[in-house]
């Protein structure tokens, strides 16, 4: 185990805290792992391509308990509307903005843990990982059981359009920069509807880092879309982790926007236990000076005649270094599956590096499945062809990088939110050299 | 009339090897000239050349266009002068709207020349216009920049462009190749309707055809690196009669036209 490992491990609590005894026992379970591995190395093969030393080198403590709440801070404004809005602060639930719609339920995990939500303590102890000897690649999902209370529970009641739900993650600098976890939990019940959409930013220059679990239950001919836009600071790190389980003829769609952070990871896993089951999972990556952005998409076919789409676009430039995993599994009797990769990546300096590796493994028939990877450079045809109309250099570089990230943006069902998203991508898009 | 461009002993290489060798033209403002030659005689590069294309290496001479120095110029800052090349091949811009392409290209060179920029209503208008003038419709627009366009599209949204921006000198590069003849009717047609006594414009071809609709002032043609003849519309037909074989006989003179020396003013 790094020292780093070793002293947020000292740092745990010794007492497993307040509610029932299945989360004590959750809780004592995630300790336990985390005492015995530690952090994720580049031993790891899933970490091969992104070191956790910069958290070490910074200082980076672990956060227990609340803060004393400071007046007068209040979370960057969601980039849509939305009838419903909640500030996450250092991994807490700071407060509910609008009402929710009926059949939306939204708490704060430490009192739904208390009170309980039908599906919660299954979703909970469902997390794969700590539980099944995996190591430390999935030391962070440890850690975050391990001191699992803060975070946010959303529940959509069967056959309710919640319409879209407003999450905006911040963390404030203080003396040390701190590691704050959360958890998020959404159950979606048969024929729900929501559109989750995540928003992380920094509110100062911090090195803070989050740990985030998220959880998904979408039953059957439920529809969750998620967006998760993250703008943070050059020096934090955000590691991530979404899981999202889906039943017959339900719907995932992701759309991922990262165009900040320091150091950030995600991990995202769906798994298509029902037939039918469609996920899209979409990306842009957006890297400039030393910023390093891995992403880890994998989709489990489990059930027939399921189809999933990973597709992502990535530009980076200055000594940016993007990591970009999909792997797609169709398991066997997961007959008719469609499934789709693409991913893309602009280099624009000669510093900046990109590691893609797409991963397709089958034991089924008749699957239809399609994967490519590919890293190139701006067309410089294209380039002088835009400054041949008038626009200069910078400007004919830039259309071309945003119009690549852009065809991410495109695919929301909202065009207003695509807009918005596609205009912060053109306002931070990396520039050559 | 005044002259508007002025190549003067051009002289220019692409990867090291001399692809100009001395080309003179004078052209004057309401003018259209054709520039015909077999192919590699240097009629793309001289195109390439004007538009400030990356790898042409001027290495004499000197290009004035309005009384400015073209060649020391960026691309951009020549088209914002007025100079619009119509590219043989146009390059695809997959994701690129054509219209926020032409609005962001038009306003770029409204700012440089200290013009108001168009909000997207007057831009709108602007190009409703242009379509009537042109006799085109309006499918292209909504698509991305010649993502997907058929050869004859392509073509047609080069003159698109060309209507929406009003160059002062356009030069059209092998615009009829790959077209078939109705779109080059159609490509011909628009580049009529752009006509004017302010506007020059070289056209630039291998094939005669393209004249029967485009009926220049002058024909120039370009051998080796240099004009050797120069004559008015029926020059294009000659040579489509005796084709350019006669160049390596050295047969100007059999061709009974003015050879370029002559014309050459002082």
């Amino acid at each position: 185990m790094s020292d780093f490992s070793t002293q947020l491990a000292s740092a745990l609590p010794q007492d497993m805290g307040s509610g029932p005894g299945w989360v004590k026992t959750l809780r004592q379970g995630g300790v336990q792992n985390f005492r015995a591995h530690g952090l994720p190395t580049r031993k790891d093969e899933a970490w091969k391509y992104t070191g956790l030393g910069v958290m070490g080198q910074n200082g980076v403590q672990l956060a227990t308990g609340f803060r004393s709440q400071v007046s007068g801070v209040s979370n960057p404004k969601p980039l849509a509307e939305s009838g419903c809005q909640v500030d996450m602060l250092d991994g807490q639930f700071l407060e509910q903005i609008g009402s929710p719609r009926p059949g939306l339920t939204v708490l704060p995990l430490a009192d739904a843990l208390h009170q309980g939500v039908a599906g919660l303590q299954t979703l909970l102890e469902s997390l794969p990982g700590p539980k099944s000897g995996s190591g430390s690649s999935f030391g962070f999902s440890a850690l975050n059981t391990a001191t699992l209370e803060p975070g946010v529970v959303v529940h959509v009641a069967a056959g309710t359009d919640a319409g879209r739900l407003s999450l905006t993650w911040s963390t404030r600098g203080d003396d040390v920069p701190l590691l704050f976890n959360s958890r998020v939990c959404l159950i979606l019940e048969t024929g729900a509807k929501l559109e989750l959409v995540e928003q992380f930013e920094s509110l100062d220059d911090n090195a803070n880092g989050s740990n985030i679990v998220l959880q998904a239950n979408v039953e059957e001919n439920a529809v969750l879309h998620h967006v998760r836009f993250q703008q943070e600071s050059e020096k934090a790190a955000l590691i991530t982790r979404t899981e999202v389980t889906q039943q017959a003829n339900s719907e995932y769609a992701y759309y991922g926007f990262d165009l900040g952070g320091g150091l950030v990871r995600h991990d995202l896993h769906t798994s298509l236990l029902g037939s039918g089951a469609k996920s899209g999972i979409n990306g842009a990556y957006l890297l400039d000076g030393n910023r390093h952005v891995d992403n880890h998409a994998r989709v489990d076919h489990i059930a027939p005649g399921g189809f999933s789409d990973q597709y992502f676009r990535g530009v980076a430039g200055g000594s940016g270094r993007a990591v970009f995993n999909t792997a797609v599994c169709v398991h066997p009797g997961a007959d008719e599956t469609e499934a789709r990769q693409s991913n893309a990546n602009i280099l624009l300096s000669a510093r900046a590096e990109v590691d893609t590796k797409p991963e397709l493994e089958i034991y089924a028939d008749e699957v239809i499945a399609s994967h490519g990877a590919t890293v190139g450079q701006l067309d410089e045809l294209a380039v002088f062809y835009l400054r041949s109309r008038g626009l200069n250099e910078q400007e004919a570089r830039q259309l071309l990088t945003t119009a690549f990230c852009q065809s991410v943006s495109d695919r929301l069902a909202d065009p207003v939110l695509g807009g918005v998203i596609s205009q912060r991508m053109m306002d931070v898009m990396p520039h050559a050299g | 009339m005044s002259t508007m461009l002025k190549i003067t002993n051009l002289h220019a290489t692409v990867a090291g090897k001399e692809i100009l060798k001395g080309l003179n033209l004078e052209l004057e403002a309401g003018e259209i000239h054709a520039i015909m030659g077999p192919n590699g005689a240097g009629k793309s590069t001289l195109g390439n050349i004007l538009a400030g294309r990356e790898g042409y290496e001027v290495t004499q001479g000197e290009v004035m266009f309005n009384g400015k120095n073209l060649l020391d110029l960026e691309p951009e800052e020549r088209a914002c002068e007025g100079v619009f090349m119509a590219f043989q091949y146009p390059v695809e811009i997959p994701g690129v709207n054509n219209t926020y392409f032409l609005r962001a290209a038009l306003n770029a060179q409204r700012k440089y020349r200290g013009e108001e920029e168009l909000d997207s209503v007057g831009f709108l208008r602007l190009v409703r216009e242009k379509l009537e003038i042109l006799h085109i419709g309006d499918e292209l627009l909504h698509r991305a920049v010649n993502e997907g366009f058929s050869g004859g599209e392509k073509k047609r949204n080069e003159i698109f462009q060309m209507a929406v921006l009003e160059p002062t000198l356009a030069i059209l590069d092998e615009t009829d190749s790959g077209l078939d003849i109705d779109a080059l009717k159609t490509v011909a047609e628009g580049v009529n309707r752009l006509r004017s006594k302010d506007r020059g414009m070289i056209v630039v071809t291998h094939y005669q055809r393209l004249l029967d609709y485009i009926v220049p002032d002058k024909v120039h043609v370009l051998a080796d690196g240099r004009l050797v003849a120069t004559g008015g519309a029926d020059l294009a037909l000659k040579l489509e009669e005796q084709g350019y074989a006669w160049l390596e006989d050295g047969g100007i003179a059999t061709l009974n036209v003015e050879s370029a020396a002559q014309t050459a003013k002082p």
